[in-house]
């Protein structure tokens, strides 16, 4: 059953792999969700990965994933028909988002200004890669473009490797869930006094939001971080985080202080009943110890972060990455398996909070297991209920029933190339 | 008219760190009040968290706090106490939505749960965020946002190859899950105008990271293929990574670009100089040899400037961008345009700088309304007009470490 949540809403997409992510919440939320793409099917439906390596739309794990919930209807926007039924949709709709090139859709009469003369209330978000205004507002675009000028990329990867991006690209998915934000934060004034309003999410922006507390370490502290691998922290506090273990990574926050000083004590208490680790460790004051941040680091604090670094690498490397995290668990210390998603899909929590969601795809005679909702509603569940549809599964509906056209339109506007 | 989305929207936050604030920090920029609940009892991490004024530490002296929680007003109270939950209890009334991000089991140790705060207000919206729920096993995992990028699977798909594991900085999932949950209340806002019900929001940001992920997720149950770290490989693009370029007052600068069609291919080589080799004519030969090809475009780029190479390259439509570090990114002119950066006055901080909203409204634009507030600035406005406690009975609360 789709969600109560946004029942009766209805959400135009118009987006690629810069906003796809945009519909399927608003899909989550039960709204209907019309994607309005070109009569091949747009770009999203042809990313690898394929589901079995089967390279055709149906499998495109990208557009299952992100189009579930989704109806389809297709619209050659190349055509005067064609326009003319989108500009008649969004004159049905309460949300329209797009990604389109710069000013494109303004060129052809389905602007944000043409669509609110007939809909007033319309809600009309478009996604660029670095704004509307500035010199790179029509550049070209790729995920890693955006991971770069949004720093992240700068941050990550080893020293003497170039820097890295994600192996499942992320800047889209940002801007997409950015997107659905900001235009329920423009529709809480539109139920109040019925307007609507245009929005631009800027993707350069959602990526320097991912830094952290980074963006003014150049102003405050004179410095920046620059990649350090599995290291972390300015160089006063620099912390090994990524461990190897038997089968695998753990990754571990090793600090003093109030908060994390515990942890790490549970650890060294951890260690020392199998043999590992020294009488030093076990009685410093670890919660007292806040270098970096209220003292400096002495030459016996890096002896002693070196030893205990070397202490707990030879420790992890004993055990699997499954038995330190469910003893790290019990014993409260902040650490994490550098989890692969045959881990994530084995978590017992994910399990028991029941989070995995079966959506029958017919189109591929199996049923497929979803990430569940992203969060619990007491009194409107979320969540995926259906599977994408394929490229114009709709159109004959949603042009019959929303716009009102008769059978032999439809078969005239097909045989014209329009839909 | 209003002149923010969200005026007259109500939200009592008793979220620390990332998750919460960030959530409740689009609707304070939005217009709404938002009332930061802390303790100095247990002080917001972030609140000695780098980077700080002067890079010298304080309370009131943390960018990284200032910057989830701007616009906010800012009251202290030790929840230890019966009389701070009194207090509590009395602006629960004014609340539309309560955010908090406790472990799990600290507001019902409180009495502070939903069951019972809706008693004081029957339509009131609550969300409560955590590392992995309210229930299960595992609902009391302390932890932060990296553990959570590690646990969720973004540190496995971070790396040059299987076996190479180099994460993303930060706690990389507290940027993902915010926009989940802001997304929600809003909802859950219109539901309740449409029906007059509130409800209960049990978020884990394992569960949103996870939508960031789907993909490789449902891969993985119906084939039980997993996603390998690759580097900056791509099935799609060839070249796709980051390409030395010269250095700049001794420090290295690197390009990233991304070709997919053979036209990009020929205008990125013509920009570049050079002819192409005939094994990388054609897209599937790039993709297939895309390490030849790393190797061939770096030498190519070497030379070259980034920012100028990157002119250069759009101009050919040829996707690219210097990879910029955390000086760049303000001096950026895209950036600059959409008017993201913004130095905000601090009361103790002065002037520092601030990220922006990632988005415009054309209507009813948000913005940064006012810099975060000092520990407990804002009490003597809240506990004196909102809930009309004279002068000497808020005084006498601080005596008594109540208000705290």
């Amino acid at each position: 059953m789709p969600s109560e949540l946004l029942k009766g809403f209805r959400l135009l997409d118009l987006t690629d792999e810069k906003g796809a992510l945009c519909g399927k919440m608003f899909a989550d939320l039960g709204a209907e969700v019309i994607k309005v793409e070109p009569i091949g099917g747009c770009t999203t439906r042809r990313i690898p990965p394929y589901l079995e390596d089967k390279a055709d739309v149906d499998h495109c794990l990208y557009s299952i994933a992100y189009h579930a919930g989704k109806k389809s209807v297709t619209a050659n926007l190349a055509t005067e028909d064609g326009r003319a039924l989108v500009a008649d949709l969004a004159a049905h709709s309460d949300f329209l988002v797009e990604s389109h090139a710069l000013r494109y859709l303004d060129s052809i009469g389905l602007g944000y200004d043409a669509l609110a003369r007939k809909n007033p209330r319309l809600i009309y978000a478009s996604i660029t890669p670095f704004g509307d205004t500035g010199p790179g507002k029509d550049y070209n675009w790729a995920d890693i473009i955006t991971w770069a000028a949004g720093g992240m990329m700068y941050l990550m990867g080893e020293e003497d490797k170039p820097p890295l991006q994600m192996s499942l690209p992320q800047a889209g998915l940002h801007a997409g869930a950015e997107a659905a934000v900001a235009m329920m934060l423009a529709h809480y004034p539109r139920e109040v006094d019925g307007l609507g309003q245009q929005i631009v999410v800027n993707m350069q922006a959602c990526i320097v939001w991912t830094l952290m507390n980074e963006q003014a370490m150049p102003f405050l502290h004179g410095n920046h971080l620059t990649r350090t691998g599995i290291f972390t922290g300015s160089a006063d506090a620099r912390r090994k985080m990524v461990f190897q273990c038997k089968d695998g990574h753990i990754s571990i926050l090793i600090a003093g202080g109030t908060t994390v000083g515990n942890s790490t004590k549970a650890l060294i208490e951890w260690m020392g009943e199998t043999g590992f680790g020294s009488e030093w460790m076990r009685t410093k004051d670890w919660i007292s110890w806040v270098p970096g941040v209220f003292m400096k680091l002495t030459e016996e604090d890096h002896q002693q972060i070196d030893d205990l670094e070397t202490t707990i690498q030879r420790f992890f490397l004993t055990m699997t990455k499954h038995e330190i995290y469910a003893e790290g668990l019990k014993r409260r210390i902040f650490l994490a398996p550098v989890a692969d998603v045959a881990d994530v899909a084995a978590d017992e929590q994910l399990k028991a909070r029941d989070f995995w969601t079966a959506v029958p795809h017919d189109t591929l005679g199996r049923t497929l297991t979803f990430p569940g909702p992203f969060v619990k509603m007491s009194a409107t569940p979320i969540g995926t209920t259906t599977r994408a549809p394929r490229i114009g599964e709709h159109s004959d509906e949603i042009y019959r029933a929303l716009l009102g056209l008769a059978p032999e339109r439809l078969t005239k506007l097909r045989a014209a190339g329009s839909i | 008219m209003s002149r923010f989305a969200l005026e007259g929207v109500h939200v009592l936050d008793f979220a620390w760190v990332g998750v919460g604030p960030i959530t409740t920090k689009y609707f304070a920029d939005n217009g709404a009040d938002v009332i930061r609940v802390e303790s100095a009892s247990r002080l917001d991490v972030l609140r000695i968290g780098p980077p700080w004024k002067d890079a010298m530490p304080g309370i009131n002296r943390s960018q990284f706090f200032a910057s989830f929680n701007t616009s906010k007003k800012g009251i202290t109270l030790d929840l230890g106490k019966p009389k701070a939950r009194d207090l509590v209890k009395r602006l629960v009334p004014w609340a539309d939505i309560i955010v908090e991000s406790f472990t799990p089991k600290a507001m019902r140790n409180w009495g502070l749960d939903y069951e019972n705060l809706r008693a004081l207000r029957p339509d009131l919206i609550m969300l409560s965020t955590c590392m992995q729920g309210q229930t299960g096993p595992n609902a009391l995992y302390p932890g932060f946002g990296q553990l959570m990028a590690a646990l969720s699977g973004f540190y496995y798909i971070s790396g040059y190859g299987p076996g190479s594991c180099t994460p993303p900085y930060g706690a990389y999932t507290d940027f993902i899950a915010p926009r989940f949950s802001a997304f929600a209340l809003l909802a859950a806002l219109d539901y309740r105008r449409r029906t007059g019900n509130g409800q209960y929001i049990d978020m884990s940001q394992y569960e949103c990271a996870m939508q960031n992920l789907a993909p490789a997720l449902i891969d993985y149950h119906a084939t039980g293929r997993v996603l390998e770290p690759r580097g900056n490989a791509s099935a799609r693009y060839a070249p796709h990574g980051a390409y030395r370029c010269a250095d700049e007052d001794g420090n290295e600068r690197w390009i990233a670009i991304a070709v997919a069609t053979d036209e990009q291919w020929r205008a990125m080589l013509t920009v570049l100089n050079t002819d192409s080799e005939a094994r990388f004519a054609t897209a599937p030969a790039r993709i297939e040899n895309a390490a030849a090809i790393d190797q061939f475009v770096g030498s190519l780029t070497r030379i070259h400037n980034a920012h100028d190479l990157t002119v250069k390259l759009q101009a050919a439509e040829v996707a690219a961008y210097p990879v910029e570090n955390c000086v760049d990114i303000h001096q950026d002119e895209n950036l600059e345009a959409f008017g993201f950066w913004h130095w905000l006055e601090h009361k103790e901080m002065g002037p520092s700088p601030y990220e922006g909203l990632e988005h415009r409204m054309s209507r009813t634009p948000g913005t940064l309304r006012s810099a975060a507030p000092t520990l407990g600035q804002h009490n003597d406005e809240v506990f004196g007009e909102m809930l009309s406690l004279s002068p000497d009975e808020i005084e006498q609360l601080k005596k008594e470490n109540v208000i705290f």
